[in-house]
């Protein structure tokens, strides 16, 4: 079946695009691996794996066709069927329910009047808790159906009539669950600030904070802020995986999953920290510890890396590449913390030899496909500043250059004072000029632009000059 | 008659022991030359051409105040008489010897009282050589005279001017150097007239150390500058430079004209200094060239002559990326006949050619050894070209590498700073850090000088009588303030 998918009109359009597109088999099994989650993000990787994955994508729409039936979202069981029809245009799934689209497109109809109309009559009450539930409910409406937008404004309006603390911190968090919907990071960070600023008792306080730092740190993965990432994700309370619902949500099933802090904790902090922070702040962290259990792989990667066995740290990593790429979140920084974990690695790796063959190098390090041979990328790696070293292309050899710090602070101190006799010749000069009262003035009867009448002339001169010294 | 004006003309003796102080010096100095002026022409034309000749008597090392009003009225008369040059001021000719002779050996501190006549005949002797045709032969003389007269060459003349301008007509780059590599530190000043008379440390045969003191606007040593003649002289000076190849000097040349003070405006020299500005720094920085400009630029008018010479910054932007040469050369191709307008064509075309040794210089960055004909591929050419290409470039001094030759040709660099060709040993560079810490003094005193002239000027004086007057609150009469302001000023000015 999957070379019918790989050509099929939905995928070549995609790579005609440039959209990525998994072809590997992945190691998880879909059915399991989605059963970790519900709701909307449910739905939402079904989506992703089956849009980018050639192995998985049926399997997954025929899943996230049967998800989507459930619910309230008519258009996007419609593009979901759309889109597995130019996958495998014969599959039974591929053919759209109409009976049940008009049905649900009138229920939601119904309800929507429904709830307006409750609205309406407890804003006629001006019973404030009555109408805060009316407009959560209204919330609770648009977001089953796909309008993130109204769904964010019908939240926002339950603003002005919370009465406690609580109820705040329960709207505002329902704000960072929409907004994490819309995949709009700015927003999500700017409201968990405002839920960290809410005033609530300390076991309430207790029971959000795993919460509030994992968001964060997905927050900061997905806006590339990959260091403040690590950090959020691995100061994550184990008390997350048992945590109860806050704010009428199940973050560990709604948003993620335990195992998801683990991979990308993990591996934020194996693309942002050197060895010791490793150590002593992932492995020796007895709170991510209960994470990592649940990925003994990342485990297994980080510890090799502090322990410089870097391309069996790699070699791991690539093996769950697949994984990864099929990861809603994941897959689009993954590329950059591949990158950063084998540069890392190398440079790791070179730090304790003066000198290393390159084809030492490109056994240790296999290529990724980024560069043709090794050379080149340590070459880039060079250039860029990354790797302090020097390529020895007649020996084959990638060499340390020696260091003299005497003689480069002298050469530094030299051009220092270069630079400031420089600039104190510039000033000097100018100074000099106010004194005699030299200045350039706009000459008179011309306007201000360029060609003071003297130009003409002296380019003249200029250019008799010029051709004269033969330069 | 004649006798008699011999006596005044020998009656100043520097040597005296009277005029062992400076003040008296000075004061005697000055009545001399007022007499001197005072004198009719004709007497000093009389006894021309006898033994009796003043010019003969005299010594210009010794009677150099004497000597120079003598001999710049002979000289303009001789002048006056005829309209071609007269045989005894053609070079060879009596006149000529004694002219030649005088800016020689004058004294330098007696011809501070004669500014003005030295200046006339500096002028006569450049005319007059270029009249006849040799003026080639005059630049070295002029150069000594300057130097004779101030042998820090830093406070900027008209001289300055006519000698670059010289040296330039006549291409004679090197030539210009010792001139060039004085950094001008003033420019002639105002210094008001209490401030030069009667002070033993300031009246103009002091020991000045800095020829500020002497050479300002009422000396007579220069022709009233304006902006655009200091301009002129920068402009030409990196122009010459580039000529001798010293491009760093040539850039610091051309920033001093970007610097100008300005009111918002931007003139045509500065637009061709920035065109050569951007080239040459190109070539000192290479690739990391900063685009941005000197600190003290009028920010308007800069931005003024970037609009206008977008070509130049589309050229340097080209420039910067060491591995697109196509792309160069393309830009080099396209402006060409606005380089040759500009008179920048041998420029751009140093430009391609220290884009391949920036090129190579990189490498060494990037490599430790690397075989020629993996070089050659780059950059296109056979490995014999490359070879002598770069071994032109390891004797030139731009690379701290060798050439070595087993079975095929390999270019290795010297890792280590302190092996190779190029290497510095220590003594080296704490000499190079000496020398830097002397002309950093150097140029402490010389902001120290200005800083004292600006003091004197009005300007400054009633900013401090402003301040004094904010300080003591505005009580008493205006009259009592301002009288105790102008004794506070001075007292501070003597402080």
């Amino acid at each position: 079946m999957a070379p019918n998918v790989e050509q099929s009109e939905f995928f070549e359009k995609k790579r005609l695009g440039g959209i990525l597109i998994v072809k590997d088999p992945p190691k998880f099994d879909l059915d399991s691996y989605i059963s970790n989650y519900e709701g909307f993000t449910r739905l939402d990787r079904l989506h992703y794996i089956g849009s980018s994955s050639i192995y998985l994508a049926v399997e997954a729409y025929r899943s996230a066709i049967t998800e989507a039936k459930r619910g309230k979202n008519v258009e996007l069981y419609q593009t979901l069927v759309k889109e597995l029809a130019t996958i495998s245009p014969s599959d039974p799934a591929a053919f759209p329910d109409e009976a049940w689209v008009e049905k649900k497109t009138r229920d939601v109809k119904e309800e929507l009047d429904r709830l307006d109309h409750e609205l309406k009559s407890y804003k006629n009450n001006l019973i404030k808790e009555s109408i805060r539930m009316g407009n959560e409910d209204m919330g609770h409406f648009y977001f089953a159906c796909g309008d993130y937008t109204e769904a964010h404004k019908s939240y926002y309006r339950m603003r002005e009539h919370c009465t406690s603390a609580k109820h705040l911190a329960n709207m505002t968090l329902r704000l960072v669950y929409v907004s994490i919907a819309q995949k709009a990071w700015m927003s999500v960070q700017a409201h968990l600030a405002k839920v960290d600023a809410t005033q609530l008792r300390l076991e309430e306080r207790t029971k959000l904070d795993p919460i509030l730092s994992a968001v964060c740190g997905l927050a900061h993965m997905c806006v590339g802020n990959l260091r403040d990432a690590a950090t959020q994700f691995i100061s994550t309370a184990s008390l997350y995986l048992t945590t109860e619902p806050a704010g009428g949500i199940f973050w560990q099933r709604e948003v993620l999953s335990g195992n998801d802090i683990a991979v990308y904790g993990g591996l934020c902090a194996l693309a942002t920290m050197d060895r010791s922070e490793l150590h002593h702040n992932v492995l020796g962290s007895s709170e991510f510890r209960n994470f990592l259990e649940l990925e003994p792989h990342i485990r297994r990667a980080i510890t090799l890396f502090c322990n410089s066995k870097y391309s069996a740290c790699l070699e791991i990593l690539e093996e769950y590449r697949a994984d990864y790429l099929l990861d809603v979140y994941l897959s689009k920084v993954l590329a950059i913390i591949y990158g950063r974990v084998r540069t890392e690695s190398i440079v790791q790796y070179f730090i304790p030899f003066s000198c290393v063959t390159l084809d030492e190098m490109a056994t240790k390090f296999h290529l990724t496909g980024e560069y043709a041979t090794i050379e080149d990328e340590l070459e880039s790696l060079i250039n860029n500043g990354t790797l302090n070293a020097r390529i020895d292309l007649v020996d084959r050899l990638l060499v340390s250059p020696p260091t003299n710090p005497r003689y480069d602070v002298h050469t530094d101190a030299l051009a220092m004072a270069e630079t400031y006799d420089h600039t104190l010749r510039l000033r000097l000069t100018r100074l000099s000029m106010l004194a005699a009262g030299m200045e350039v003035r706009p000459e008179k009867g011309q306007h201000k632009d360029m060609s003071s009448g003297g130009h003409d002339g002296f380019a003249g001169t200029m250019k008799s000059l010029g051709h004269k010294m033969g330069f | 008659m004649s006798s008699d004006l011999l006596s005044l003309l020998l009656s100043f003796q520097p040597d005296a022991p009277e005029l062992q102080q400076k003040r008296d010096y000075d004061h005697a100095a000055r009545q001399f030359v007022i007499q001197l002026y005072n004198v009719q022409q004709h007497y000093f034309l009389k006894g021309a051409d006898t033994p009796q000749d003043v010019l003969s008597i005299l010594n210009p090392a010794v009677n150099t105040i004497a000597y120079a009003i003598s001999l710049r009225l002979r000289i303009s008369a001789a002048l006056d008489k005829q309209k071609s040059i007269p045989d005894q001021l053609q070079p060879g000719g009596a006149l000529w010897n004694r002219l030649l002779q005088f800016l020689e050996t004058f004294d330098p501190v007696q011809v501070r009282y004669v500014g003005s006549d030295w200046r006339r005949l500096v002028d006569f002797f450049e005319q007059i050589a270029r009249q006849v045709g040799t003026p080639g032969d005059a630049i070295a003389t002029m150069r000594s005279t300057m130097l004779r007269l101030d042998p820090t060459t830093g406070t900027f003349t008209s001289t300055h001017l006519y000698f670059i301008r010289l040296c330039m007509e006549e291409r004679a780059y090197a030539e210009a150097l010792p001139i060039l590599d004085n950094y001008i530190h003033s420019q002639p000043s105002r210094t008001p007239a209490q401030f030069r008379e009667n002070l033993e440390y300031s009246v103009p045969c002091a020991d000045t150390a800095n020829s500020a003191e002497y050479i300002h606007i009422h000396s007579g040593f220069s022709e009233r500058m304006a902006i655009a003649d200091v301009q002129e002289y920068y402009v030409l000076g990196a122009m010459a430079y580039i000529g001798v190849r010293q491009f760093k000097k040539a850039m610091l040349f051309l920033e001093h004209v970007l610097v100008v003070p300005s009111s918002n405006v931007a003139s045509g020299l500065m637009l061709e200094a920035y065109k050569k500005w951007v080239l040459v720094s190109c070539l000192v920085r290479g690739a990391s060239r900063v685009t941005t400009a000197p600190r003290t630029v009028n920010g308007t008018a800069f931005k003024q002559v970037k609009a206008a010479s977008k070509a130049y910054d589309a050229l340097a932007d080209a420039f910067a990326p060491l591995n697109n040469l196509p792309k160069l050369r393309a830009q080099i191709n396209a402006g060409k006949d606005l380089w040759k307008e500009d008179g920048n064509t041998g420029l751009v075309h140093e430009l391609l050619d220290h884009h391949h040794r920036f090129y190579i210089s990189r490498l060494s960055q990037t490599f430790s050894a690397i075989p020629v004909s993996k070089i050659a591929s780059n950059v296109g050419g056979s490995n014999k070209e490359v070879t002598a290409y770069l071994e032109s470039l390891i004797t030139e001094g731009h690379l701290n590498a060798r050439i070595e030759r087993t079975d095929k040709v390999i270019l290795r660099f010297f890792l280590d700073p302190t092996h190779g060709p190029l290497a510095k040993t220590e003594k080296q560079q704490q000499q190079a850090l000496f020398e830097q810490t002397e002309r950093t003094n150097m140029l402490a005193e010389q902001v120290k000088n200005a800083d004292y002239r600006l003091s004197l000027t009005k300007e400054y004086i009633e900013h401090l009588k402003r301040l004094n007057k904010k300080t003591a609150g505005g009580g008493g009469s205006d009259a009592m303030d301002v009288s105790w302001d102008e004794v506070d000023a001075e007292e501070d000015i003597m402080a």
